[in-house]
């Protein structure tokens, strides 16, 4: 059967930098940075891309390219018994789209909120109470919250009609999702530089604190903010590249991907500390009180700092909408990413119509993804986030790097990748795979399972992290990897 | 803004947005050559 194909080479490297450029490139990088030495976190930033980020997304696109396989049948290609760490990888990004898609819906509803100021009193209120109507605990489920079901329904949909026709259709979608939310962020960043007291806001995120760099914590942050902002692990750019003929470059393609999605990350940066530098002088507080990350960040503190802008209603509204938008557009293309790293994975195993497999695909990732919103959904979020990104992810970058360093000829797919791109990687490549990726990926795992042994994450009582984290997870992850795996395909048959 | 802040926004800039710019203009060249 003829392998589905991207329509251009840019249609390639834009659905690459949408997918990597996602909420994260939002919400962490800004205070990865502002916590960890301001710009010269830049420092261990920049050499974290150059060891390992870069490494491992020429290594992904390599792998799909040259075997024109997803994860699975990718490193099938290096060995039959193999196949099950591409099973982990897809699976992680499949625990991952399952909640996703529940921040998704919560954008939606602030969006909407945006028209009616519904966030613009107090957004904390707003997003816990009306939107989340979250409940005591992750052990009261408590039904649905409505609105986020609504938004969940409308992520699906929208997720579903921009893969059905797979490469050409998301080629068409991400020539309007990538430019898009770059637009927005460039009319936030121009808004928020201009507001009194962004200048204290870009200090606390760009001045240099060097002696931070002596911290190892600091370098551990940058190597996990560079492998998880590049979308490695999940098999997506394995996927993606597997729809592009094998003569294509590789080189540049990943560079490019990496410079766009580095700068979106900067960009964001500047947009936020800037939001929270007028924030903090409006209120007379600290940076250090309004600064935060993640869910707060996109929901509480930068709504309420939208709601601060002079101008009155209609302005708060506006910016609100193009806040929500940015990170809708933001987001889209990351999640619909990862559905067809599932979707690529399955046809290669199975085959059947693109169609129905993106359907039931997409319809299966919904029904899981009803989990996280019902009214303790935010609580199951951060408990399968933190499993699934810690452990999932990671395990899957390693494996990656271990199987084609130890198991693969390093030295045969750097001489493939490098005839067929402009510039040309030297053995410094076959030493980053080989030593320095899978050392620092295994420093980030055993750092975070000390943390978790010592103390239980977030607080939760100790059941509901064996549930939802070591077996919901990673059992999940062992025993689902392990069944697929096992299974005849084609590529079997074909023997 | 801080002169410190300055060189770190001055130099950030130049690596990732001088780094993008070099290498979209390598990709338009190759497919410019290739067209030939």
């Amino acid at each position: 059967m003829q392998r589905d194909r991207w329509d251009s080479r840019t249609a390639f490297i834009l659905a690459a930098i949408g997918s990597a450029a996602g909420l994260g490139n939002a919400w962490r990088f800004p205070y990865m940075a502002y916590s960890n030495g301001g710009g010269a976190f830049l420092i261990p930033y920049f050499i974290a891309l150059l060891t390992a980020g870069i490494p491992l997304i020429v290594l992904e696109f390599s792998m799909g390219q040259s075997t024109q396989r997803g994860a699975p049948g990718a490193l099938a290609k290096a060995g039959r018994k193999f196949e099950g760490f591409g099973w982990w990888a897809v699976l992680s990004g499949t625990i991952i789209t399952s909640y996703y898609a529940g921040v998704m819906a919560w954008a939606w509803d602030f969006l909407a909120g945006s028209f009616t100021l519904g966030w613009a009193d107090d957004a904390g209120t707003f997003f816990y109470e009306e939107v989340l109507e979250i409940s005591s605990g992750p052990g009261v489920l408590g039904g649905f919250s409505t609105s986020v079901l609504i938004g969940l329904i409308i992520t699906w949909i929208v997720i579903y009609f921009i893969l059905r026709n797979g490469a050409q259709s998301v080629g068409k979608v991400v020539m309007i999702t990538v430019p898009l939310p770059i637009i927005l962020m460039g009319i936030l960043l121009i808004r928020a530089v201009t507001l009194p007291g962004a200048v204290e806001g870009l200090n606390y995120f760009l001045e240099p604190n060097f002696s931070m760099l002596t911290n190892p914590s600091v370098w551990i942050d940058a190597y996990s903010q560079v492998f998880f902002t590049l979308s490695l692990g999940f098999g997506i750019m394995i996927a993606y590249a597997s729809y592009m003929p094998e003569d294509s470059d590789i080189i540049n393609n990943a560079l490019i991907t990496v410079f766009a999605n580095s700068g979106i990350s900067f960009m964001a940066g500047i947009a936020v500390f800037g939001t929270l530098g007028y924030m903090a002088e409006t209120q007379g507080v600290a940076i250090s009180e309004v600064a935060t990350a993640g869910v707060g960040l996109a929901f509480v503190v930068y709504p309420n700092a939208i709601s601060l802008l002079p101008g009155g209603g209609f302005v708060v509204g506006l910016f609100g909408f193009v806040f929500f938008a940015m990170l809708l557009s933001l987001g889209i293309d990351s999640a619909f990413s990862i559905v067809e790293a599932g979707v690529a994975a399955l046809k290669d195993k199975w085959g059947g119509s693109k169609r129905k497999v993106t359907l039931f695909y997409s319809l299966f990732l919904f029904i899981v993804g009803l989990l996280f919103v019902t009214k303790a959904g935010l609580y199951w979020l951060d408990i399968v986030d933190h499993y699934v990104n810690t452990y999932g992810l990671v395990f899957a970058g390693l494996s990656e790097a271990i199987i084609i360093g130890w198991y693969y000829d390093t030295t045969k797919l750097r001489n493939y990748f490098n005839s067929v791109s402009d510039y040309q990687f030297g053995s410094w490549w076959d030493i980053m795979i080989k030593f320095v990726t899978p050392i620092m990926l295994i420093i980030l795992l055993v750092t975070e399972l000390m943390a978790d042994i010592g103390t239980p994450y977030g607080g939760y009582e100790l059941k509901y992290l064996v549930y939802g984290g070591w077996i919901g997870v990673i059992g999940l992850l062992i025993v689902a990897s392990y069944f697929l795996s096992r299974q005849r395909g084609l590529d079997d048959t074909d023997v | 803004m801080s002169g410190s802040a300055i060189v770190t926004l001055i130099l950030a800039s130049v690596v990732l947005y001088g780094g993008l710019f070099i290498t979209v203009r390598k990709a338009v060249k190759s497919r410019n050559k290739d067209e030939e």
